[in-house]
């Protein structure tokens, strides 16, 4: 293996679990309600500039972190407020998705309006790049390592939540049959709720990473990613978590594949070329895990 | 068409050839571990009404709703007119001359009655694109639909939107709406769910009215008093089997129905 | 203020918009969202560019290239695409205009990201013209039989079937349609603003045209109208105000498109136009009907 392959897969794999923590938060919104939330890039967005405020103000970049989690949790929930609970009709896929997408642009207009639309400096020590160690002939600066372990870790930590608590129960129950949930006396609201602040919290969590790997952040880092992230949804099956992480990872690595041969600029086509793909030949995803929207017609 | 009491059947309706206007052949249906029909073979006779009775969960609904085009089977075969439908879409399903109505009155609940009706014209949904150019002489389409409406006593309801019809009506209007396709065979999924006994009175005779414009009628039902005035033939089901078959009498009065369904209801009907 | 609202430019973009909202309205009458429509608009502003500046066409018969193109393109999006559903829907569509947009960026021969300069000819009478035609068109659908048969395999595509309508020829038909008029609007378009690139035809745009449709009201032919002029002479009013309400324009805007969602999810002209009356006299009228049945 080249060092210059080697250099772009572990990139790959880095910025993979990125877009894996990215897509699913899509994949459980959609496992639940089965909309798309568009409000969802702008969350890592914020993320990366709250991740500015807190460095500037003195916290170091892991103490951010928690700070990162509280905040864009908490605008999880006025997400699932303003352009969820209430579009319960036959037309609110749509609706949801419209709003969501404004909703998204008003975030995104209020981070500009405070931060500007260049690119801010993330002040962080610049020796964290460079310190690191060799694989396969490629330096490797020790930064990938803590961002891929924290993506990891997170994914864990999602599945023990899902499977090991009373709330991952919930919301496992309501994804699959949301009026046996609802007889069965759990709130369908609250736990819709708590699935906007965990996906929120974990695409604030990418924001930072995101912000860390790249010591910068821009206002149009979210779009970007959640575009990607959309891709990876549906790629690893829509609602189906495990296709997600997958898919993410084969994402990123593909894209490394590609810059290493020189296709990076066409890199974005093939992700989506890919998501045509197994969306018209394999529907539930490439685990076969995810929801098959299809109907008799 | 006389008057005629709820026992016996209007004289000149068994006009049929009495050849099968529908066959089905062992038919299974399995939704994950549960077999919700366990081979079942009938056939539907031309000039017929076969009503078809059995407790919630007997696998009634699912039946129509592969006669239909709903469900595919899981094995076995239907045949319609010699054809083998098991498998087509939908829309092709409904051209060859099966309509249905559903246990939950579903309507285009923003249209308004008439319009109900219009969507269902045959000539306009196998042809859709002419369907575009009927603009000015759609005139037969409207005259079609609103002598169906008129057949069913709701000329006074043509304009009103579907979801403000009351519960007879709509259930009326659904039955207009199936005729429009012209169809050859008509599956009635419990007409009489919700009614009084005045308002399923109506139903009968409105069922007998239409009865001569097709080749035969297939019955979900539980009210015992529209199974007795309309079917020709009755068979009973349970557990996704057919458990009896033949004349009202013979099917209703049939031990295993007896006690799989009737036992409660033999008192307020007999 | 209004005087100033009513120049070449305005009256150019509110009618390319008001087309481009039929474009999407047409594919969500039957029941489909569709991302697609910068890209279909890419394509028609590209055929009927390469074919009126490098080979000299006039506009018209570019046009109808531009428009055939695009129908074509619908179609062979459309057959394979619309067996899926909804959401999946809206993934490929998005999916379909990012391949469009980089595709263009790759094509050499079309300049590439530069895009392709000296498309001229559109004026401010034949796009008011295009859109007095396009309308009467939707009019007299909105009032055929074919109006009913898209509402019905809207509003419950199973029975409609059942009743023996062809969903996915009519889905397929609604979104082909659609496509040629977002072509159409791109050739009014690129031939009005002398250049274009691909970067003029993103996901964002096709976004924001499909945002005409639902803040407008998906019920009938008016609403698309509605929301597009609004969304397009929004920001010019707000020019009005001088130049320093400009950095909240964007804001304001989306902030008001929320709310009013959550008040009015439905849209603001949410009522369905009736197709047609019954021929009886003393009957009460009715011209809209928007009430459900309560206890569904």
């Amino acid at each position: 293996m080249s060092a210059e392959l080697a250099q772009q897969i572990v990139n790959g794999l880095v910025v993979g679990g990125m877009y894996a923590l990215i897509a699913l938060g899509f994949t459980l919104v959609f496992g639940l309600l089965d909309k798309l939330n568009f409000a969802h890039g702008e969350v890592v967005t914020l993320a990366g500039f709250i991740a500015i405020f807190s460095v500037n103000m003195g916290l170091s970049i892991w103490l951010t972190i928690p700070v990162v989690i509280i905040l864009t949790g908490a605008v999880g929930i006025i997400i699932e407020l303003l352009s969820f609970r209430r579009f319960t009709s036959k037309e609110g896929h749509s609706v949801s998705a419209l709003s969501s997408f404004a909703l998204g642009i008003v975030i995104l207009e209020m981070v500009r309006l405070q931060w500007g639309a260049t690119p801010v400096q993330l002040d962080i020590p610049k020796s964290i790049y460079i310190s690191g160690t060799v694989l396969f002939g490629a330096p490797i600066p020790w930064i990938k390592f803590a961002i891929f372990s924290i993506s990891i870790f997170l994914m864990i930590a999602l599945h023990l939540v899902m499977s090991r608590t009373k709330i991952g129960r919930s919301i496992r129950a309501v994804a699959e049959e949301p009026t046996s949930a609802r007889l069965l006396g759990i709130n369908t609201t609250l736990v819709t709720q708590y699935v906007f602040v965990i996906v929120s919290a974990m695409a604030g969590v990418a924001g930072l990473l995101i912000a860390m790997q790249n010591g910068i952040v821009t206002s149009d880092v979210g779009f970007t990613f959640a575009l990607k992230g959309i891709a990876v949804m549906a790629i690893g099956g829509m609602g189906d978590m495990r296709g997600a992480i997958v898919a993410g990872l084969l994402v990123g690595v593909l894209e490394g594949i590609a810059f290493s041969i020189g296709w990076g600029g066409i890199s974005d086509v093939i992700v989506w070329f890919l998501m045509i793909l197994v969306l018209l030949i394999r529907p539930a995803g490439i685990l076969g895990g995810g929801r098959q929207a299809e109907t008799r017609v | 068409m006389t008057d005629s009491g709820p026992e016996t059947n209007p004289p000149g309706t068994l006009d049929g050839t009495g050849k099968p206007v529908l066959e089905i052949d062992s038919l299974t249906k399995a939704f994950g571990g549960i077999q919700a029909i366990d081979g079942v073979s009938l056939t539907v006779n031309d000039g017929e009404i076969l009503g078809i009775v059995g407790p919630n969960g007997a696998g009634k609904t699912v039946l129509i709703n592969m006669v239909s085009g709903f469900y595919r089977p899981t094995s076995g075969s239907i045949r319609f007119n010699g054809q083998k439908i098991d498998g087509l879409p939908l829309h092709k399903v409904g051209r060859l001359g099966i309509a249905r109505t559903f246990q939950n009155i579903r309507l285009f609940n923003r249209m308004t009655a008439l319009e109900n009706v219009l969507t269902a014209i045959k000539q306009h949904t196998t042809h859709p694109i002419l369907a575009a150019l009927a603009f000015a002489p759609s005139r037969q389409g409207i005259d079609e639909a609103m002598e169906l409406l008129d057949l069913m006593g709701l000329t006074a309801r043509a304009n009103q939107g579907a979801g403000e019809l009351p519960y007879g009506d709509a259930r009326r209007l659904e039955i207009a709406r199936a005729l429009a396709t012209k169809p050859k065979l008509l599956l009635l999924d419990e007409p009489a769910a919700g009614m009084n006994e005045q308002e399923t009175g109506e139903l009968i005779e409105d069922i007998r009215k239409v009865r001569n414009r097709l080749d035969a009628i297939a019955l979900i039902e539980h009210d015992m008093t529209l199974i007795r005035a309309l079917s020709d033939r009755i068979i009973a089901m349970n557990y996704g089997k057919i458990v009896a078959e033949g004349s009202s009498k013979e099917v209703l009065s049939h031990p295993e129905v007896v006690e799989a369904y009737l036992g409660t209801d033999e008192e307020e009907d007999g | 203020m209004i005087a100033n609202l009513l120049n070449g430019d305005n009256v150019v973009f509110t009618g390319v918009n008001i087309i481009l909202a039929w474009g999407v309205y047409l594919s969500l009458m039957t029941g489909t969202l569709t991302f697609a429509m910068a890209a279909f608009m890419a394509i028609g502003a590209y055929v009927a560019g390469v074919l009126t500046v490098n080979f000299g066409w006039p506009l018209a018969p570019a046009a109808l290239a531009g428009m055939a193109a695009c129908f074509f393109g619908g179609l062979m999006v459309g057959f394979p695409a619309l067996r899926v559903r909804g959401l999946l829907l809206m993934l490929v569509t998005t999916g379909v205009t990012f391949s469009v947009q980089v595709g263009i960026e790759n094509i050499e021969y079309v300049g590439g990201v530069q895009g392709i300069r000296g498309l001229s000819g559109t004026t401010p009478a034949i796009v008011a013209g295009s859109v007095f035609v396009i309308g009467g068109l939707l009019w007299i659908l909105s009032h055929s039989p074919l109006q009913r048969i898209f509402d019905a395999a809207r509003e419950d595509e199973s029975v409609a079937a059942s009743l023996g309508i062809n969903i996915v020829f009519v889905r397929v038909a609604g979104f082909a349609v659609g496509a040629a008029l977002a072509g159409y609007a791109g050739v009014l378009w690129g031939h009005y603003v002398f250049f274009i690139a691909p970067q003029n035809f993103g996901i964002l745009e096709s976004v924001f045209f499909a945002l005409f449709v639902v803040l407008g009201g998906v019920n009938n032919m008016w609403g698309p109208v509605f929301g597009a002029v609004i969304i397009t002479l929004v920001p010019e009013i707000a020019r009005e105000f001088g130049s320093g309400f400009a950095e909240y324009r964007q804001l304001f805007f989306f902030g008001v498109l929320v709310v009013l969602l959550l008040f009015r999810s439905q849209g603001v002209l949410s009522f369905r136009t009736i197709s047609l009356k019954a021929p009886i006299k003393g009957l009460r009228p009715v011209t809209s009907v928007s009430e459900e049945r309560a206890d569904d």
